[in-house]
């Protein structure tokens, strides 16, 4: 069992090297871009770019399907909506079913859309560890601060959070056996049957995830972490001229989508 | 029950790369025989534990329990006789009283109720937690070696025939660490199949007939101990050392491979 949304692939590509705020602020420019703008040649820019930008990552292209396999099913359900509710003439009906040239269009384009927003996001969470990105993030959220969010906080507890989903993994995966191997089944059974079967393995994840909060707790105390205290960073967010060039040549790609 | 592991492998699916865990691993182990299964951390001890029990296939090479492999009829009944107790196995307790942890594996085999009763009191009393004392309390509410042997009755109440412990004595103080030694004894002595994943020598030494050490997966050396030539420089390329018996009987001048299990056959022996 494997979380596969929001994997880092560790690498040493220039798109991994880019400070993450500036890869944050440039994918989020690239979605709004691509809600903004319907028309089948923006699209095809912002695909362009995208697979480019993939491309250049040097990750495995097996990891963004692997991403992007879950949501499947996600990009079916928008094509079949767009292909049964779309307005236009239709050239074929069956029952309440019409289907229109205009609605095949729509849904391609919106199915399409949504593969290029996940193609897009993936290159920033597979390229930035989460605790680069985390802190990417409270760099940018400092403005809240003013009005007294602990943006910084807020930042360690996802940081946290995040750093634990694997470690509670495999976890997961040791009480799981050790229930097996007591004569547990996970998969047999109805759905009552089934979540029943889990109260052996929540309760002891449960207990365990809180005497690890605790224990962490307790680390970071004896390790002078105060709330609220500034705290320096053993990597510091340092910015390059090649961030400004991943800035500017975004701005070039959304442009150039508008405008084609 | 027997366990023959005849070219057994096994590897990780890790993200980039399949990590071989277990490479070509052949040994046997006599119906009713005592192995110590010793090697450096990271050697596949817990890997090997987990594939005899079936929690994981074998991707080449079979596990045979009482001379039967998975293609033969009875196999998977005989997968439910071999009893894994985990690394730290405290962690797994869930239920609300001692009783109903230690029944959870007994229901799980569809016991008659007056059965499953039977059992847990008989595993209760084997590991020294009285039922009429400790049936009813909460597991949480045990102190951790008393959670430990609760964990270890959970097993047993399932009358396992071979016993596969992964690191049992890992931080149990000296009475608790002493106390399941006893229980361990008194278990082989009922014919128990024990298979001990241990790095403590001196336990292992007293504990087991025969050793299987492996070292990147692989066996490094399997068989009655045999404290040879080659032994110190075998255990020390381990990650191993002799057992504190088989020292003292090399300083004296003796044959180490009488050396005594005990202190009490080593008091016998000097007097």
């Amino acid at each position: 069992m494997k979380a596969t949304i929001a994997q880092y692939y560790a690498g040493d590509s220039l798109l991994h090297r880019l400070d993450p705020r500036a890869k944050f602020v440039a994918v989020s420019a690239l979605a709004v871009a691509l809600f903004v703008r319907d028309s089948f040649a923006g699209l095809a820019v912002y695909a362009a770019a995208a697979v480019l930008a993939y491309a250049l990552s040097g990750v495995p292209f097996a990891w963004f399907w692997r991403a992007f396999r879950p949501l499947l099913w996600l990009v079916a359900l928008t094509f079949v909506a767009q292909v049964v509710f779309a307005p236009g003439a239709p050239f074929f009906s069956l029952w309440f079913i019409h289907v229109s040239w205009r609605g095949l269009e729509l849904a391609t384009y919106l199915s399409l859309r949504l593969v290029v927003l996940v193609l897009v996001g993936s290159v920033l969470t597979l390229t930035t560890p989460s605790i680069a990105l985390t802190d990417g993030l409270a760099w940018l959220g400092r403005p809240l601060r003013r009005l007294r969010v602990p943006t910084d906080e807020l930042a360690l507890m996802v940081t946290i959070a995040l750093r634990f989903i694997p470690t509670l993994f495999v976890e997961l995966d040791t009480i799981m056996r050790a229930q097996r191997a007591r004569g547990a089944d996970f998969r047999r059974g109805g759905l009552r049957e089934r979540t029943r079967s889990l109260v052996p393995v929540l309760v002891p994840l449960f207990v365990l995830s809180f005497r690890r909060a605790d224990e962490l707790a307790l680390a970071m105390e004896a390790r002078c972490y105060r709330p609220g205290a500034v705290r320096t960073r053993l990597h510091p967010l340092c910015a390059h001229w090649s961030d400004a060039v991943l800035l500017v040549a975004t701005a070039a790609v959304i442009a150039a989508g508008l405008l084609v | 029950m027997s366990l023959t592991c005849g070219g057994v492998s096994f590897s990780y699916e890790e993200a980039r790369a399949a990590i071989p865990a277990l490479r070509d691993v052949s040994f046997e182990l006599r119906a009713g025989g005592s192995l110590a299964l010793m090697g450096a951390s990271g050697s596949g001890k817990s890997t090997l534990l987990q594939v005899i029990r079936g929690l994981d296939a074998p991707e080449s090479g079979a596990v045979l329990l009482d001379a039967a492999g998975p293609v033969d009829a009875g196999y998977a009944v005989l997968q439910r006789e071999v009893g894994l107790v985990f690394q730290a196995p405290e962690l797994q307790l869930f239920a609300a009283t001692a009783r109903d942890d230690v029944a959870f594996g007994p229901r799980r085999l569809g016991w008659p109720e007056a059965q499953v009763g039977a059992a847990v009191d008989t595993a209760l009393d084997v590991v020294g937690l009285p039922p009429a004392h400790f049936a009813e309390r909460h597991p949480y509410a045990l102190s951790g070696g008393e959670q430990r042997r609760l964990a270890l009755a959970g097993v047993l109440a399932m009358r396992p025939r071979l016993l596969l412990l992964d690191e049992p004595f890992v931080s149990l103080d000296p009475g608790t660490r002493r106390q399941l030694v006893g229980i361990l004894e008194r278990l082989k002595a009922a014919g128990v199949t024990l298979l001990l994943a241990t790095h403590d020598v001196d336990l292992a030494w007293a504990l087991c007939d025969e050793l299987l050490v492996l070292g990147e997966g692989r066996v490094v050396a399997a068989g009655p101990w045999d404290f040879g030539i080659d032994a110190g420089r075998l255990l020390a390329a381990n990650r191993l050392r002799e057992p504190f018996f088989v020292e003292l009987w090399r300083r004296l001048g003796r044959d180490p491979q009488r050396a005594p299990r005990s202190a009490t056959e080593a008091a016998e022996a000097l007097s």
